[in-house]
């Protein structure tokens, strides 16, 4: 590239097309994601009309997206009736039901970033602190989300703080980590200028490492969401007693293979829809990541 | 003594490990109000620990710098750094970033844009305040990083290999335009490379470095004024003086790295 200021009216320049170009690429993904859906649809279409899959355990979308009002009656959002019809269920109380999934998973997440971010740092500037903290941490990682379940309840007992706790735990231990790689990570020369310039300690922890490390913290935090919300589905089978969970085991329980398949896609739809909110945030407030083409050939 | 003056610093890496590395030895230089000194030398010779030294970052193991007759301990923005990469802080525009230290010192916004903007026209950025730093080219981003550096005023401008990475074109010109800047103010500049054109281009004096442990091979004064032709038959001469001076260093330090 030449070296030229003439080059700052160039990028001003480039600013319209790039943005006519971002919603034909837009539209394409959204064309793309059709089809995808699509083709996998349309497979499981044929093979319930060859006969290969049976209706009454894997019955194909157009029989499970049938009766919608008649799958609506099965989500309460009060849960606490297991296997029970809830009078008059409409399209409010699926999102009732979907929405205490999410609260329980969003609570979770901001816990456990904020958490972790803090005891991250904690590890890393305050010695004592991290010589303590950092083996336990450490051993504590590998113990799945599944395992901590009985003492979520023993602890919590039933209800919403036991399913926000898994969540809590399950991206918590990966985020400490990650939290000290990142900052492990921070270029050495950041900090120097900083210090040259006059920094304090703390101005440089709130006005370099921060704003270094959210990015990479962002995108461990998006790879763990999926992690998070297997996790919640758990916690409301077994120990809440209402969310997408609930209805899943109680569809399992009654052997409901249509309310199955329909709180699956559910499920999809909103941890897809989570994903989406968190990219958007990522993009407007971590504005500064530049757009992934990592692994590209 | 006005100006920064170096004695007798040794630098030692890594003292108590297994592998302690002697970087520097015994260097005494003194580098006066306003002059250019250029330190020139094989890679890993010591300079830029000198410079680091210099800057504040680190302690010396042994001698002593002061600057304008007061010990250096700590950083300060008064001898300001530019390093190999522009090392801008991604997540600000380039105004924010020249800015920096001037809101380090607690200017609000209003204060610093007219200080910032002035300096952004000066290095020829006066569009791209508003710009990422991922936007620019690599002569862009060093350019910011000098009117970042100049925002501090500082009274001396320490350079590690400040335009390494750049394109030879790009660098001729940001040789050029360092040299405006500096004639333009009081600041002395203490810039390393191993480029020899690039230290007879700018330098007013020329510190050869042996290989490490870093000591002062030569001193040369170059009285030619500025702009200098390169192939002038006295910058040839200075030219083909530093070559053999480097030559001998560099055979030194590739003799020792067979030894080991």
């Amino acid at each position: 590239m030449s070296d030229n200021t003439i080059e700052t009216g160039d990028i001003a320049h480039k600013r319209k097309p790039v943005i006519a170009a971002r919603w034909i690429a837009a539209a394409q993904a959204t064309g793309w994601g059709v089809m995808s859906i699509g083709l996998f649809v349309a497979f499981w279409e044929f093979a319930w009309w060859r006969g290969w899959a049976n209706p009454l355990l894997l019955p194909p979308p157009h029989i499970f997206l049938a009766n919608l009002t008649d799958q609506f009656r099965f989500f309460d959002p009060n849960g606490q009736r297991i296997g029970a019809l809830s009078s008059g269920g409409s399209i409010w109380s699926v999102l009732g039901v979907i929405g205490w999934s999410s609260m329980r998973v969003f609570l979770g997440l901001l816990f456990g970033f904020t958490a972790s971010v803090i005891v991250g740092v904690g590890i890393r500037y305050f010695n004592i602190f991290g010589k303590l903290t950092l083996p336990l941490i450490t051993m504590l990682a590998p113990i799945s989300p599944v395992a901590w379940l009985p003492v979520a309840i023993f602890v919590f007992g039933i209800g919403n703080t036991p399913a926000i706790f898994l969540v809590f735990i399950s991206i918590f231990f990966v985020m400490v980590l990650a939290t000290l790689s990142q900052i492990d990570a921070v270029p050495k020369h950041y900090i120097q200028l900083a210090r040259v310039m006059g920094a304090s300690k703390r101005q440089i922890f709130l006005r370099v490492i921060l704003p270094a490390i959210l990015p990479g913290l962002f995108v461990t935090l998006r790879m763990n969401l999926f992690g998070a919300w297997m996790v919640v589905l758990i916690a409301e089978a077994v120990g809440v007693g209402s969310g997408l969970g609930q209805v899943t085991m109680m569809a399992r329980n009654t052997f409901n293979a249509s309310l199955v398949f329909f709180t699956m896609t559910l499920i999809g739809l909103t941890g897809f829809l989570f994903d989406q909110a968190l990219r958007l945030i990522q993009r407007k407030v971590l504005w500064w990541i530049a757009p992934s083409n990592i692994g590209a050939l | 003594m006005l100006g920064l003056s170096i004695s007798n610093v040794s630098k030692v890496w890594n003292p108590a490990g297994p592998n302690p590395v002697q970087a520097i030895t015994n260097l005494t230089l003194d580098v006066a109000l306003g002059e250019f000194v250029v330190l020139l030398g094989p890679s890993g010779c010591g300079k830029s620990s000198l410079l680091y030294i210099v800057a504040g970052l680190e302690n010396a193991t042994s001698g002593t710098v002061t600057f304008d007759g007061l010990p250096v301990t700590q950083p300060s923005p008064e001898r300001s750094l530019i390093f190999q990469e522009a090392s801008l802080f991604p997540w600000l525009s380039v105004r924010e970033n020249v800015g920096f230290g001037l809101s380090i010192r607690g200017r609000t916004p209003i204060e610093r844009r007219d200080k910032v903007d002035a300096l952004l026209r000066m290095v020829g950025l006066g569009g791209a305040g508003d710009r990422r730093p991922d936007e620019l080219s690599g002569g862009m981003r060093q350019r910011a990083a000098l009117a970042r550096a100049l925002a501090m005023d500082p009274k001396v401008l320490l350079m590690d290999e400040p335009f390494a990475a750049l394109d030879i074109q790009t660098r001729a010109r940001m040789q050029d335009h360092l040299l405006q800047i500096w004639q333009a103010s009081v600041a002395s500049v203490l810039l390393v490379t191993h480029s020899i054109d690039e230290a007879l281009a700018l330098a007013d004096r020329i510190v050869v470095f042996t290989a490490r442990p870093g000591q002062i091979k030569a001193e040369i004064t170059v009285d030619a004024p500025r702009p200098r032709d390169l192939r002038s038959p006295e910058m040839i001469d200075l030219a083909r003086r530093c070559e053999a001076l480097l030559a001998e260093e560099v055979t030194k330090a590739f003799k020792e790295q067979e030894l080991l």
